[in-house]
Parts: structure tokens; C-alpha cells; sequence
């Protein structure tokens, strides 16, 4: 009785091929999971791991490596946004926008404001420093933002 | 001085600019059926005798580690696309991708038909979504024309490119932590030897290069390596050791300027020229305080070395690490290198892998003090600990397993030595200037 | 042969060793010192703490050394290998990574179990700054009681050697154990709902090199320099692992892995490691009697001998073959030796049986994979065969009957009243008869019971002699593969209990106290297969009996 759907377990197995050994399937499955259902419960590792052929523990220690993926007490809204804070960012005001954002919504970085629309986290360089500071939104990259741009786009969603 | 007429970067403003049909119709795989029917061996020395060197921080010579592949390996030998860009400062990879993928992916096809691999691995960073989205359509667009796959072009060379998307940890960029993220565990580096072209990925021989140092592979075979090598910076005469900066490259400007960009030129620009040439200047009307040379992981240039030559020899003549990813970050004369070490030292400890005792307890040690001494309570032995702690940590001195520590400690040697008057008046007037915002991201 | 200088000293390493820096060092009797390495998990090179200089000797004698240092684990000793462990470099070098651990490691050596076997403790005395520079707070990780039945985790103190985690998947297969998070927030935990419970779990409390991982049973229970310390071999089965037992006054606290690569290697398992407490069980028998139609009379030693060696005579003088011994085979060679002569004294055509060799299930190798097969190359077993001893007291008592009896065949023949009297020795703490086996002695005569805790045959006996545990008695044990190793005594019995082979001794009337080396020497002429336990081998790692055969774990 898995807590994966068969749909994504389908997802999962369509990796498979890519690579020599299903171990390697770890992070795309994570990504698939964390995708469909905004965090990877106790109950989805013990699923990627029966259809990885790896230990509970395994998966996990690979998942807790990266901030990236949420667990279900922490599940991530509908949207999430990331600020960046490293240093391009930062010489151009770029922490003060995740403040005034976090403000504005009532949420700690890391945290989903209360109607679950959004969870607002730091990132360390997006790689956007041509367009400082810069937000990370779901998988869409925003150039030039400051804390109203921001927060409109966030009330846009 | 004549403006640099771009190759890397010819394409990335023309409409439609990431189709197989602009690239082809500006030349690209006009000729890959001829490169694919060289022998493989010929095609590693136009890469070394061109003089390319890795544009992903090391510097060490492209064509000269693909012949370290033990000879006559019956495979799988695996090229994997080190896209996992993350230097504070540096975009230029990400460019590339979202502009020009076809550029990489005929790179890509050179490469693994020289060093004979049939399966390539391209490790993206998570947060490049548009380039995903960008190189995923390419390689469809590939697999359609049958420029990849079983048989490319009717040349008997097979190749599978996969795009793997990475979880946003900067240590991934290393190319073991890159090996060992790709095989599904955490990334932490492996110890060395063996090296990756021995036992790489899944134990097989492996090559790792960077976006741009296989984009210049494509225009390499397209130009000729005398084309590569009649751009940049020739040896230093006095140093036998020294290989050359040649060919073009892309230079991120970002921070206090008035245009942030990434502009190709050749290699041996210096920071003045990027600044005052490219740039638009430094913003406000300021001056330049500090310039971060090739991601902060470099350290910093002092305003007194603007004409430092940034190609692979030049940062390191004024206490640099080196040149890095040439991704020039520019810090204003109204700003407190204490804050901008702090921003540095945060990242490197956030970002630390931890399987290593300096680098995982001395990066976050650095920080730690930054923090107190942000918060008006340091004290001027602070600044002899830290130059300590920096030189005690680093593949240099031997006491780690990889880089990153040495890119934790740079800033922290080059700040304090350069600008030991800043942090010794913020200490002595016991200033305090940590914000808020900082204060809400402290993780505990 | 290839020579190594270690600081200056010449150091021979054999053609068919593979020894890295830390080992080559070693056999010159300097220390390298080191967290993270084990000679029997994989080389991480993770915790710095063992970074040395190293440099090759040309032919023509001089010396390039490298410009980096080092790790001692992962840099091979070969022939003109250069190590320099003192050099000011090398020192400062251990001086900063000891600095480094101690940065967010609680002060909690006054309560802490690894106190006084310690490797930071150790370390930091003999190689740390002796002050700490820190002035920052300390990062605070919470304790985990749950990860496992026998295991504890103080978090904070963990420095992160991974030698726990590469346990779990490289020796017992069952990755249990994970590093969660990343940098210096980094943890050592288990996936909620799988805890380490495998059959190997203790050995991860061995292996943390300080305080973090500490064993349940032995928490807060002794410090360690309270222990006196006797090495034995764990009489579980027949793999016979080389141990050390710790007690203190009297009683036993633990028992740990003594490494031995012609035994083991260095781990035992948990069913072992725990399976000690019988010997201090209120259980255990304590009072020689004789028995008389149901009537119990104790009595001490000596009278109680006296009786049984005037039956056992009686016995032998009244016809042939009288007189039978069930030999347990968890008795020494030693003790099966001074039976086996004594009734073999009495009556020549005297009947030897061996007890019965408890079989559980099949031998169980590790590590095993996610599908719980067997992964090659097996590093340990847990063998079926649940005593310590068959081999050498069959080759004890086939010395005397060119034959050994198996358990089965003497039941029948107990039970169809041909003995007119018989000696049992059980020793095994699980059990040895059921009731109705016991039944077969019935209507022996006289039956001698040598044993450490009840069994059904007590009914039928009457003559009870209270012996000894292994770790009260000393003599020779013969694992699975031929190998002889030497229990030594750790603890005394309780009072109205003698050790075996004292009590077997003084029912010989052999002279003064039992000498087992002097033993041994007799044994060694007397029976040519045990020719081995006479060497000076025996008191080390233990001495194959036959030569020829190759160590195996």
C-alpha cells in the first residue's frame, strides 16, 4: 500500500532507462514527488525507495542533503518563491526585499503564509546577477525586482 | 581598443535564437558529420593544441585531461556537463543555455566522440528552469533531426545526452560532488585519486567539462585552434609551467555598476576595462572600493589592482585564488567589506558539504565570528584568528578533500589583508550593522 | 620486500601486505592518529585528523616529499614511501582539526560513557592546543534514544566520522543509518520506523570513536577505569569470536570485540555481546549435592567428589562397560581432556558422548542486500552451530574411544540400563535436555550432573556439581575452522561453585592447583591433533591447528 499514486510511480520507472543502476533515480523521483504532492512524506520515501530497490534511510539522507525538498510538516504552498541573498543580490538591496515580503505576508523565510498560496524562502546566487536582485518564482526567474514588484506578483498569483 | 566581435555569444540576440533552424542557418552542424568522422584521437589534439583551458574555475587544460582516459576502455565511459553554475557573481553558463543550446549540445557531440563516450549526463541546477526548458526542447528537436541518438547522421556514432536537474547545493559543481549527486547520494566530493577520468561515474572513466568550455570545443573545430590561439594571453616566457590564456571569454559584471552584463572578450581583460568599457561605470557616481575577480570564491582585488589582468595568471600576482568563473563583482567605496565578507563567509558555510572537519566546522567558526562581530561585539584578535582559521583550511595546505574551502578562505584572507583598516575601525568603534533581514535568515 | 622510513626509522613492509601510512607507522610503534579510518570499512579520508607528510626516496637516496599534506589512510606505504608524522606542519595540522571538532562539542566528558577510552579525549591530550579560542555559542543538536532497542545517540557529541553509517552499509548491509542535513548542522539518524535492530547493531557503539553512540545496557552503568579486563573468546557459536570481558568486583558489564583476523575480524554480534547475563542469573546452580530418592542433601566440594569418584569406581568394578560420559561441548579441551583421562582411568572401555550440539537455523552471513541476500565478499557470520567447542572436544574424545557417541545414540542406550553410572556435563545457558531425554536416565544408578543452571536431568541426579560460566574458567575453545584460542577467568563464581576445571582436577586428585599450561603441554604430546596448543601462538591471536588452513571470518 504505497502512498505513491500509480502515476507517479509510472513517472518514477520511465527514469529507469536513463541510467545504469536505479539508485541514480533518486533525485528525479524526489523531484517528481516533491512536484506532485509540495513535499516528500515518510510514507512517499518508503515508496521511492521499494521501487528503487534502496533502503528508507537511503533516499532520505540524499533528500535531507539538499534544502530543496520540503517533508510533510512543512509542505509547500501553491507557489514558491525564492529570494536570492548572495552577494550581487545583496550589494543591491536584495535581503531587504525578502524582509519587506516576509513582512507583508506574515511568514519567516522558509515558511508558507497562512492561506497556503505561498511559502517565500532565501537562495544562495540564481545566477541572474545581470538583473539584481532576483526572485526565483515556482521555475520562472524575475530580473530587477524590488519589494513592491514583488509582493504584486506574489498577489497576482 | 577594437571591439571584440563575439563567437560564443554570436547568436543569443537573434530572434528565435534557440532553434535548430537559426542555428543551423548560422552554420552550426554544417560539419559535424566531418568532425564525427575524424578519429577520436585527432579530435583531443585540436582540443589540447589549441590551448583550451576549463572554464568552469580550475583552469586545467580541456584536451590534456581527456587524454588521461585509460586507453582502449571497452566503456561506458560517461561525459557528464558540469550546468550546475552556482558562483556567487557568475550567469555567463546560463546565457548559453537559455540563448544558444544547440552550441552546447554540438559540443556535447564533439566531445563524447573524442573521448568515445556514448551516454553524456548534463547535471543542470535546479533553479535554471528556462534553461531546462530550453536545452530539453533542443535535444528534442535533436533526436528529431538525427543529430543525436542511435547512428548521428548515418556516422555509426551513438549518443544519448540526459538532462538531469539538480536540488539547488552549490557543492554539486564540484566535479565528484557532481558524480555523486548524479548517482543518487549526497554530494560529497570523493578523495582523489582516483581521478574521474579512471573512476568516475557509476566507477566508470569520466569526463566532466563546464558549458562554456564545450562551447569553445565547437568553435574550435569550426575555426581551427590557431583561430583559438590567436586570441588572449600567450604563456609568460619566464614561466615554463605556464600554459596560456587563450581564446574568447564571458565576463559576468554585476553588483555596484551601472549595467550589469555578461560581455565576450578576449581572455586578459582587466577589471577597469570591464567596469568603465562595459559596464556603464559604478553606479551613484561612487568609486570602486573592492572587485571580486572570477566569483567570490577568487577573494578580492583592492581599488589599487583594477588593471590586473583577469585571464588564468593574473589574479593570482595580487594574493587571489585565481581567475575562477571570471564573473566580476563590483563593490561601492560606501560599503563595509565587513558585510560584504559576512555575505561571502555565510555562503561558504551554508553551502559546506560537511564530510570534512576544516571546511565543516571552520566555515561556519568564520561565520559565526562575522556574526559577532556585526552585532559590535568583536575584537581586534578576531581578525589574527580568522587569517588563522583561513590558512589552516584548503586543498592548498592539503587539510581538505576539495575546493570549497580554499574559496571560504580566500575572501577572508584577501579582505582582511587588504582592508585591515575597515575591519579594524568597525571593530574599534564597535559598529553594528547586522539588519533585520539578516537576522530572519540566521539558521540555527 | 619494501622498506618504509617512518620519522626517520626503517620500517619493512612484507611483499603481499597492503598497508597504508597509519599501519606502516604502527609497526614501528608510532601512532597516527585517526577517526574515521577502520581497517574494515572503506577509506573516506574524512575527519583530517591523521594528515602527514609523505615523500618517496629515490634510488639514488634523495628525498622529494610532497608539497600538501596528506591522509595517512588513504596514502599507500610502498617501497621508499617518506612518512613524516612530526614535523611542525604535521603537528600544527592536528593541533587545528582537534580545535575544529572541539568548536560544538559539548563538555560532557564528566558524564559521558567514553570517558577514559575516548579518541578525542586521547587525542586532544596528546596532540590538541590544550585551550580553546572559541567565543562563539555552540550549535545544540538533540538527543536520540530510539535508534535502536540497544543503542543511544547523544547528537551533539557525534563528530561526524561516518564510521556508524558505512557499518550499517558496507559490514551489516542494512543501512539503518543516515547523515541528515548538511554542513555543520549535519546529523547521524535513523529513517523513522527502521531502527538498528539488525543482528549486528552493538558494533556501531564500538566503533563511534567518542561518546555519541553509547549502548543502552552499559550506559551510565561503570566508568571505564574502574574495569579490570580479561580477553575470552564469546562461547555463542562456533565462530568464536575473540572478546575482551570488563568487570569490576565480581561482575561482568561487558563484553566488546577483541580484533583477531584469524578469528572474526573485529565485530562480533549482539547475541553474544548480551548473552553474558546468565552468568549472574539467581538461577544458577550453587550448592554441590548428593541426592538420595528425592532427598537433596548439600553439601561441599570436597565431600561431594569423594562420593562421586567412590561411585564412579564401584561403577567401573562391576562389569564392563559401566560407565558413560556425556561431554558438553562447551567444556575447554582442558576439561574435556581431564575427564576423558580420568574415567578412561577407571574403565578403559568407558563410553564418551559428546552433549548435544544445538544447531539454529543456518549459518547467517553478512552483509546482505535490500532482498536480504548474501553480498560477497562476506565480512561476518553468525554460525548455526551454538557452542564453542565440538571440534575440540571431539578431538579430545576420539583420542579415547577412537570415536565420538553422538547424544542421541547414548540417550538409547541410558535408557536401556546399561550404565551403571554417568557423568553429565551440560553448560549450555539455553538448555541442553527436554523431560523426556532426561527420562533416559532414569534408572541409572548414579547420575552426575556438571552444570551451571537447572535442567530437567536434575531430577534423575545424585550427585549435582555447581560448575562455572565461561568467564570463570580458562582453557582452550576450537572455532569452526580449527583455530585453538585460550578463555582466560575474569570473574569469580558465586560461592557453592567451582570452575571446571578445578573441580575436574581435584576429582582426578591430581596434585596441588590446576596448571593449564602444564595441561596443555600433556595434552599436546598425548593427542597429535591438538599438537598446536602448546605453541606460544595460542596466547595471541589463538593458533590454527592445521597449519595449512587459511584464516576465515
Amino acid at each position: 500500500m504505497s502512498a505513491l499514486s500509480e502515476e507517479i510511480r509510472e513517472q518514477i520507472r520511465q527514469e529507469f532507462p536513463k541510467y545504469p543502476n536505479k539508485r541514480a533515480v533518486t533525485l528525479p523521483a524526489l523531484h517528481i514527488v516533491h512536484d506532485a504532492m509540495r513535499a516528500v512524506s515518510t510514507d512517499a520515501i518508503i515508496g521511492i525507495a521499494e521501487l528503487l530497490e534502496l533502503h528508507p534511510a537511503e533516499v532520505h539522507d540524499t533528500m535531507s542533503f539538499y534544502n530543496f525538498f520540503k517533508d510533510e510538516k512543512h509542505a509547500l504552498g501553491n507557489h514558491r518563491i525564492w529570494v536570492c541573498r548572495s552577494i550581487s543580490c545583496m550589494l543591491r538591496g536584495g535581503e531587504e526585499v525578502l524582509e519587506k515580503v516576509c513582512n507583508k505576508f506574515h511568514v519567516h523565510p522558509g515558511q508558507t503564509s497562512a492561506d497556503g498560496k505561498v511559502t517565500l524562502e532565501f537562495a544562495e546566487c540564481l545566477g541572474a546577477c545581470e538583473g539584481a536582485p532576483c526572485i526565483l518564482v515556482d521555475d520562472e526567474c524575475h530580473m530587477d525586482m524590488n519589494a513592491e514588484s514583488v509582493s504584486a506578483l506574489i498577489e497576482k498569483l | 581598443m577594437a571591439k571584440f566581435e563575439p563567437v560564443l555569444f554570436a547568436r543569443i540576440n537573434k530572434p528565435d535564437s534557440t532553434s535548430l533552424t537559426t542555428y543551423k542557418a548560422d552554420g552550426g552542424y554544417a560539419r559535424i558529420k566531418e568532425f564525427l568522422s575524424m578519429a577520436p584521437g585527432d579530435v583531443t589534439n585540436l582540443v589540447k593544441d589549441s590551448g583550451l583551458r576549463g572554464r568552469g574555475g580550475a583552469g586545467f587544460p580541456c584536451g590534456l585531461k581527456w587524454t588521461f582516459l585509460p586507453k582502449d576502455h571497452p566503456g561506458p565511459i560517461y561525459l557528464c556537463i558540469n550546468a550546475d553554475e552556482s558562483e556567487p557573481g557568475t550567469f555567463n553558463n546560463r546565457i548559453l543555455m537559455e540563448k544558444d543550446p544547440h552550441q552546447l549540445i554540438e559540443g556535447i557531440i564533439i566531445a563524447c566522440h573524442a573521448i568515445r563516450s556514448r551516454n553524456a549526463y548534463l547535471y543542470l541546477r535546479y533553479e535554471y528552469g528556462r534553461s531546462y526548458r530550453v536545452l530539453d526542447a533542443a535535444i528534442k528537436e535533436c533526436y528529431a533531426a538525427g543529430l543525436l541518438g542511435k547512428n548521428i547522421l548515418g556516422s555509426g556514432v551513438n549518443l544519448d545526452i540526459v538532462l538531469h536537474r539538480g536540488a539547488g547545493a552549490y557543492i554539486c559543481g564540484e566535479e565528484t560532488g557532481l558524480i555523486e549527486s548524479l548517482e543518487g547520494k549526497r554530494a560529497w566530493p570523493r578523495i582523489k585519486p582516483p581521478f574521474p577520468a579512471i573512476e568516475g561515474l557509476f566507477r566508470q572513466p569520466t569526463i566532466v567539462n563546464n558549458v562554456e568550455t564545450l562551447c569553445c570545443v565547437t568553435q574550435i573545430l569550426y575555426r581551427g585552434g590557431a583561430w583559438f590561439k590567436s586570441i588572449g594571453v600567450p604563456p609568460d616566457p619566464s614561466n615554463p609551467r605556464d600554459p596560456g590564456s587563450y581564446g574568447p571569454k564571458l565576463y559576468c559584471i554585476s553588483g555596484h555598476v551601472n549595467k550589469p552584463c555578461c560581455v565576450e572578450l578576449p581572455l586578459g581583460a582587466t577589471a577597469r576595462e570591464l567596469i568603465e568599457e562595459h559596464a556603464g561605470g559604478v553606479w551613484k557616481g561612487r568609486k570602486a572600493k573592492a572587485v571580486v575577480p572570477g566569483g567570490i570564491s577568487m577573494g578580492f582585488l583592492s581599488d589599487k589592482e583594477l588593471d590586473t589582468k583577469l585571464d588564468f595568471a593574473g589574479p593570482g600576482k595580487v594574493g587571489c585564488l585565481g581567475l575562477g568563473t571570471a564573473a566580476v563583482v563590483v563593490i561601492d567605496d560606501q560599503t563595509s567589506m565587513v558585510d560584504v565578507l559576512f555575505n561571502c563567509c555565510r555562503f561558504m558555510s551554508h553551502e559546506s558539504c560537511g564530510q570534512c572537519t576544516p571546511c565543516r566546522e571552520g566555515t561556519a567558526w568564520m561565520t559565526k565570528i562575522l556574526t559577532r562581530i556585526r552585532i559590535g561585539q568583536g575584537r581586534i584578535e578576531d581578525l589574527d584568528l580568522l587569517m588563522e582559521v583561513a590558512g589552516s583550511m584548503g586543498i592548498m595546505p592539503g587539510t581538505t578533500i576539495c575546493g570549497l574551502s580554499d574559496g571560504a578562505a580566500w575572501p577572508v584572507k584577501n579582505a582582511i589583508s587588504k582592508f585591515r583598516g575597515d575591519f579594524e575601525e568597525y571593530i574599534i568603534s564597535k559598529r553594528a550593522t547586522e539588519t533585520s533581514a539578516q537576522k530572519l535568515m540566521e539558521v540555527h | 620486500m619494501a622498506t618504509v622510513l617512518v620519522n626517520g626509522q626503517e620500517v619493512e613492509i612484507g611483499a603481499s601486505e597492503r598497508l597504508n601510512c597509519i599501519q606502516a607507522a604502527a609497526k614501528v610503534g608510532v601512532e597516527i592518529p585517526a577517526y574515521c579510518w577502520h581497517p574494515e570499512l572503506s577509506v573516506v579520508a574524512s575527519c583530517r585528523m591523521c594528515l602527514v607528510e609523505v615523500g618517496d626516496k629515490k634510488p639514488d637516496g634523495t628525498v622529494a616529499m610532497q608539497p600538501k599534506l596528506v591522509p595517512g589512510c588513504q596514502t599507500p606505504a610502498k617501497d621508499g614511501t617518506v612518512i613524516i608524522s612530526d614535523s611542525p606542519k604535521v603537528k600544527e595540522a592536528r593541533k587545528a582539526t582537534l580545535e575544529y571538532l572541539l568548536l560544538n562539542h559539548p563538555l560532557d566528558c564528566p558524564t559521558c560513557d567514553q570517558a577514559g577510552e575516548c579518541y578525542l579525549q586521547d587525542y586532544s591530550f596528546n596532540y590538541g592546543r590544550g585551550y580553546s579560542r572559541l567565543n562563539e555559542p555552540k550549535n545544540i543538536k538533540p538527543d536520540k534514544t530510539n535508534i535502536g532497542d540497544q543503542i543511544t545517540l547523544f547528537t551533539d557529541r557525534c563528530i561526524m566520522c561516518t564510521r556508524c553509517v558505512r557499518f550499517t552499509r558496507e559490514i551489516s548491509g542494512s543501512a539503518e543509518l543516515q547523515v541528515v542535513s548538511r554542513g555543520s548542522h549535519e546529523e547521524i539518524d535513523i529513517f523513522p520506523g527502521f531502527p538498528v535492530n539488525n543482528p549486528l547493531a552493538g558494533n556501531v557503539v564500538d566503533l563511534c570513536p567518542v561518546g555519541a553512540l553509547c549502548s543502552k545496557d552499559f550506559l551510565y552503568q561503570q566508568r571505564v577505569w574502574w574495569l579490570k579486563s580479561a580477553s575470552s573468546v564469546c562461547p555463542g557459536c562456533s565462530t568464536g569470536c575473540s572478546i575482551t570481558v570488563d568487570q569490576n568486583e565480581e561482575r561482568v558489564y561487558r563484553l566488546h570485540p577483541r580484533p583477531n583476523e584469524k578469528a572474526q575480524g573485529h565485530f562480533m554480534c549482539d547475541a553474544g555481546r548480551f548473552g553474558w547475563k546468565y552468568t549472574h542469573s539467581d538461577q544458577r546452580l550453587m550448592s554441590p549435592e548428593t541426592r538420595t530418592n528425592g532427598h537433596v542433601t548439600p553439601t561441599d566440594f570436597d565431600t561431594v567428589l569423594n562420593s562421586v569418584r567412590a561411585a564412579l569406581i564401584k561403577a567401573a568394578q562391576g562389569g564392563k562397560g559401566k560407565i558413560a560420559a556425556v561431554l558438553s561441548p562447551w567444556m575447554t579441551v582442558e576439561e574435556a581432556y581431564l575427564l576423558s583421562s580420568f574415567l578412561k582411568g577407571l574403565a578403559t572401555d568407558v563410553t564418551l558422548a559428546i552433549g548435544p550440539v544445538r544447531i539454529e537455523g543456518h549459518d547467517d552471513q553478512f552483509p546482505k542486500d535490500i532482498k536480504g541476500n548474501v553480498v560477497a565478499p562476506v565480512k561476518f557470520t553468525i554460525r548455526a552451530e551454538k557452542c564453542p567447542n565440538r571440534a575440540g572436544v571431539e578431538a579430545v574424545v576420539t583420542h579415547f574411544t577412537g570415536e565420538v557417541m553422538p547424544f542421541e545414540e547414548l540417550l538409547r542406550l541410558a535408557s536401556g540400563s546399561q550404565f551403571k553410572a554417568v557423568y553429565l556435563v551440560g553448560g549450555d545457558p539455553e538448555g541442553w535436555m527436554t523431560d523426556i531425554q532426561a527420562e533416559a536416565f532414569s534408572k541409572v544408578e548414579t547420575v552426575i550432573v556438571q552444570d551451571i543452571l537447572p535442567s530437567p536431568v536434575l531430577k534423575h541426579a545424585t550427585h549435582v556439581l555447581p560448575s562455572g560460566t565461561f568467564v570463570e574458567r580458562e582453557g582452550v575453545f576450537v572455532n569452526h575452522n580449527g583455530l585453538a584460542q585460550l578463555i582466560h577467568r575474569s570473574v569469580r563464581g558465586p560461592d557453592g561453585t567451582r570452575p571446571d576445571g578445578r573441580l575436574l582436577w581435584d576429582l582426578a586428585q591430581r596434585p596441588g592447583l590446576i596448571q593449564t599450561e602444564a595441561l596443555r603441554k600433556e595434552i599436546a604430546g598425548a593427542i597429535p591433533a591438538l599438537a598446536a596448543i602448546a605453541s606460544p601462538e595460542l596466547k595471541g591471536q589463538g593458533v590454527l591447528l592445521e597449519a595449512a588452513v587459511a584464516a576465515t571470518v
